[in-house]
Order: C-alpha cells, then sequence, then structure tokens
C-alpha cells in the first residue's frame, strides 16, 4: 500500500503518514492544515515553487484540517437533551422543558446548576390512564 | 326558590350524564393553546358568552393569570349553513419556557405572592400539556399579533401539536391594536389556517366560529 504523507500547508515540513504528532498542529509554524501528497510528489512544491496550498487546489486532494477541542467554552445543553423536565433556578424561576413534558407525566425536576436532580417516583410508578368512559 | 333552581340544575346535569352514558355523545374537546398573555381567557370568555351566556375565569394583563387549566363543557356552536358543533372549551394556562417571579414583581406584586404565582404557573404548564397529551381533540393556538410569531415556544408548541397529529387553528387575536400584523402569523404558519380576531372586541370571531366548524366538527 502507498503511503501518503502530510505536509503541513503553511510552512512544507513534512509528516509520515498516520503521525499523531499533526494532531497538536505542525510542530515548526503551529499551523492546523495539512495536505495529503502522494510519495512521488513530495517535493513537488520545492521543484515548482509553488505554495502547499496551491498544490492544494491542483491536486483537489482533501485538506486535513486539525480541530482543536474547545476546552473552555461551555456547550449549550439543548432543552431536549435535557433530563429533567422542569429546573428550579431559584425559588420562583424555572425552567420548563416542554418537550418532556408533552411526552410523558413524569417529573424529574433539578435543582440549581446542572448535575443535582429530583425524581419524583411516584409520577413514574402510577398506572397507565384508564379508558376513558370506563365505569365501574 | 334559588335552592331549587340549584336542585334542579344539579339534577338536569345527572341526568344528561345519565344520558350521554348510554348515548356516547362524541364530544369534541378544543384546547386553547397559546403563549401568556395572548388572549386565551378572553377568547374562551366570548366563546362562553356567545353560545351559552356564561363566562370561564377571570382576565388580567399579569401574565399567568389562569394557572389551572379550565373547562367549559357542552357548547353547541352553529355555522350559517346550520350545522352545529358540540363541543368542550378548555381554557389552558400560558405555555412557557420560562417562569420567573421577577417578571411579576414588575406589576407591583409582593415578592411572596410573586412566587406563589411563578410556582402555580408551573403546575399550570404541566397541566396544560398533561391536557393536550390525553383529553384535547383539537386545539386553538392563540398568538398575540403585536408580537414576533417566531418565538421559540410557539415553534416547539406547533411542532409538539403537529406530532399528535391534532386539528389546529391559529388564532392571530389583538387585531384591535394599531401594530398588529396578523400577516405575518398568516406567513409563520402557512401550514395551518389563521383566523384573525379581537377576542376583546369580538371583531371578526364569526370567521373563528365557522373555522371551528370546518376543521373541528
Amino acid at each position: 500500500m502507498k503511503t501518503m504523507p502530510h505536509k503541513c500547508t503553511k510552512c512544507g515540513r513534512e509528516y509520515k503518514d498516520g503521525s499523531t504528532e499533526i494532531l497538536r498542529g505542525c510542530a515548526s509554524c503551529g499551523g492546523k492544515k495539512f495536505l495529503y501528497v502522494k510519495e512521488e510528489e513530495i517535493n513537488k512544491d520545492v521543484l515548482e515553487e509553488k505554495s502547499i496550498e496551491e498544490i492544494a487546489d491542483e491536486s483537489k486532494e482533501e485538506v486535513l484540517e486539525v480541530v482543536e477541542q474547545p476546552t473552555t467554552a461551555k456547550k449549550e445543553v439543548e432543552m431536549y437533551d435535557r433530563v429533567e423536565t422542569i429546573r428550579i433556578v431559584s425559588p420562583g424561576s424555572y425552567e420548563l422543558n416542554l418537550e418532556k413534558m408533552a411526552k410523558t407525566d413524569e417529573r424529574i425536576v433539578s435543582v440549581g446548576k446542572e448535575g443535582s436532580y429530583i425524581i419524583d417516583l411516584m409520577s413514574m410508578a402510577k398506572d397507565e390512564p384508564k379508558k376513558k368512559g370506563k365505569k365501574k | 326558590m334559588k335552592i331549587f333552581l340549584q336542585t334542579f340544575g344539579t339534577a338536569k346535569k345527572k341526568f344528561s350524564n345519565f344520558l350521554n352514558s348510554f348515548f356516547k355523545k362524541k364530544r369534541t374537546r378544543i384546547g386553547i393553546y397559546g403563549p401568556p398573555n395572548a388572549g386565551k381567557t378572553t377568547l374562551a370568555n366570548r366563546i362562553a358568552r356567545d353560545w351559552t351566556g356564561d363566562a370561564v375565569g377571570p382576565v388580567s394583563e399579569i401574565p399567568h393569570e389562569t394557572r389551572r387549566a379550565r373547562k367549559k363543557e357542552d357548547i353547541i356552536i352553529s355555522g350559517a349553513n346550520g350545522s352545529t358543533v358540540t363541543m368542550d372549551i378548555v381554557d389552558t394556562p400560558g405555555v412557557t419556557t420560562k417562569i420567573d417571579y421577577h417578571e411579576f414583581l414588575e406589576f407591583g406584586m409582593e415578592k411572596d405572592e410573586a412566587i406563589i404565582r411563578s410556582r402555580e404557573a408551573t403546575e399550570g404548564v404541566a397541566e396544560a400539556m398533561h391536557w393536550l397529551r390525553e383529553d384535547i381533540d383539537g386545539v386553538i393556538y392563540m398568538l398575540d399579533s403585536t408580537l414576533d410569531p417566531f418565538m421559540q415556544v410557539n415553534i416547539m408548541m406547533i411542532g409538539i401539536i403537529e406530532s399528535r397529529n391534532l386539528p389546529v387553528i391559529i388564532v392571530a387575536n389583538k387585531i384591535d391594536l394599531p401594530d398588529a400584523t396578523p400577516a405575518r402569523i398568516r406567513s409563520a404558519f402557512p401550514q395551518h389556517p389563521v383566523v384573525a380576531i379581537s377576542g376583546l372586541e369580538g371583531r371578526n370571531v364569526e370567521d373563528l366560529y365557522e373555522t371551528m366548524i370546518e376543521y373541528f366538527g
């Protein structure tokens, strides 16, 4: 199997195929974009005096972009991904999960910051509602 | 005399329940849903007054005046062509995703009272959603036509109602106000019938009744 080395699109530094180094960005310039180049064309950029970006345009090869994991930005949890039906932000302030309420009568209440819940077991243990109009 | 009438009333109701249990008359139960202060209770009162002479509940400019679902049974609405529909109207608490007691303080309410109101309103929303799951055959979704119809809660609620395959009529209310733009609501929900009314003045409610007969009959 042919190997396809990577080249940093910014400075042209070469990396072996499958190198995990590039996940932290280019060791020389800190570039985040890498191009797969054919083994035989590894020096094409130098020989033809082109930038890696120009070669990327010519070869139509996909440019690999290393995406940094955002660690500081806290992702907003979508309403429907939440486990609770009601969140008590503070006494008298509530956030209601309508999608959840539309599906079930089960009540899970979260208190304050994410991660603290009150589960109403009674609401989950209730029998299925009896058929309407059925009287004994 | 009053006592006699009351007794007679109770007896009449019992008798009609008794008859209903035999004939199982299919009644359509219509829920009036929408965000707080859209005019749900005003419309419910108008429908009840127009067809039965009674009222459903008190109205206020402070949001979440209605905190329990209120039902008015056996409303018979008749259309221009003589067709009639018997329905129960359920006026529900305003549906919203956030309830904060600070909002009530602006209306001059005391803190304790505002917190209680907020708690009751939260229970009210849960109750409204419960009704929607089990007991409602059709929905009148009320919107204030002076406000942006693309609020997240409206999109979410219409989605929920659609997923339950319930017939829905969207009411663009408050057309008596100068900055009302019911056309905006029409373009927001082109998949549903939209009727522009003033629940307060009663403008165009006949149109709504005709649409109700058509969609809920």
